[in-house]
């Protein structure tokens, strides 16, 4: 739906800055240099930009290559921004390698720290209260209920984000993906994996 | 529709840097969220650099450090599309004043 859409709904007269943009928005459309619908998808696509896309090539490319993946987990910062990753509020980002022995989970008990640029928007149930809480009392139950069973003898590793320091799992390369290209592994990682409330 | 994200919108440091509330772009009306479309949509239609509309939103900024974000977001806007011969100043005023009538009349 358009913003003109909504106007029927609310009719407020604009306000100067308003009409302004409605103006731009108008002639440009008009001149055919703005196409319909483009403004929403691009609202959209900026919304989601440094979404997990960005988190998952870094863990492809450190899952086929071992020397970046040396790099990532010794300056998680200096080698996302090798992949051309980076800016406010991911200075400092430290990335924390899952193994079949531990597994690493990522919270901000008090608010919500999120490595945004490779990780994009935090969900909402990373704001929330209980995961804040709970994660830290109880990893292995929460965890649990998240769906991420793990065996008693992994021990489990909880991060607390700050402004400082911003986490990222790398998660465990999933067995059998052997001749998989690293755009095809990307695919492979959600947001919940670099998270960790999600195994792949 | 698939928008090429420009790595040099995002990367905007200092003043220049869009509001962004825990990483996420704030946009505090709709029209906010319109006039970044609007921006990102000419200087990809035209072939130009980020650069270009950035320049001229550090100089608004600069020129009116109390207004608004967004506010100067839109004459940067208003300048870049009639420096680009995208549109001219007269044919903005006259548009202007039809959407102001338009909506005085509801």
């Amino acid at each position: 739906m358009s913003a003109h859409d909504d106007d029927h709904h609310h009719p407020a007269p604009l306000s100067p800055v308003e009409v302004r943009v409605r103006a731009l928005e108008e002639l440009l459309t008009e001149k055919g240099l703005i196409q319909e619908g483009f403004i929403d998808a691009v609202v959209s696509a900026y919304e989601k930009d440094i979404g997990p896309m960005n988190g998952a090539r870094v863990v492809a490319r450190a899952w086929v290559d071992p020397a970046y993946k040396a790099r990532l987990l010794a300056d998680g910062t200096a080698a996302i921004a090798e992949l051309g990753f980076g800016g406010p509020e991911g200075e400092h980002i430290v990335v924390v390698e899952n193994t079949p022995a531990v597994h690493n989970v990522v919270v901000c008990t008090l608010c919500s720290c999120y490595p945004w640029p490779v990780l994009g928007l935090p969900p909402n149930w990373y704001k929330s209260p209980p995961y804040r809480a709970r994660i830290v009392r109880e990893p292995r139950v929460l965890l649990r209920e998240m769906g991420v069973d793990l065996p008693e003898n992994v021990e489990i590793r909880v991060w607390d984000s700050s402004a400082e320091i911003r986490y990222m799992v790398l998660p465990e390369r999933p067995a059998g993906i052997d001749g998989k290209s690293e755009a095809e592994l990307a695919a492979l990682v959600t947001r919940d994996a670099m998270i960790g409330t999600a195994r792949l | 529709m698939t928008v090429r994200v420009d790595a040099a919108v995002t990367a905007m440091t200092g003043p220049a840097a869009p509001p962004r509330r825990n990483g996420e772009l704030v946009f505090d009306a709709p029209w906010q969220g319109r006039a970044f479309g609007v921006a990102v949509g000419l200087v990809q239609r035209l072939g130009l650099e980020w650069k270009a509309f950035q320049q001229h939103l550090i100089a608004e900024i600069a020129a009116h450090p109390a207004a608004p974000y967004y506010d100067c977001w839109v004459a940067a806007l208003e300048r870049l599309a009639i420096e680009s011969c995208a549109a001219t100043a007269a044919e903005l005023e006259t548009v202007r004043q039809a959407v102001q009538a338009q909506s005085a009349r509801r």
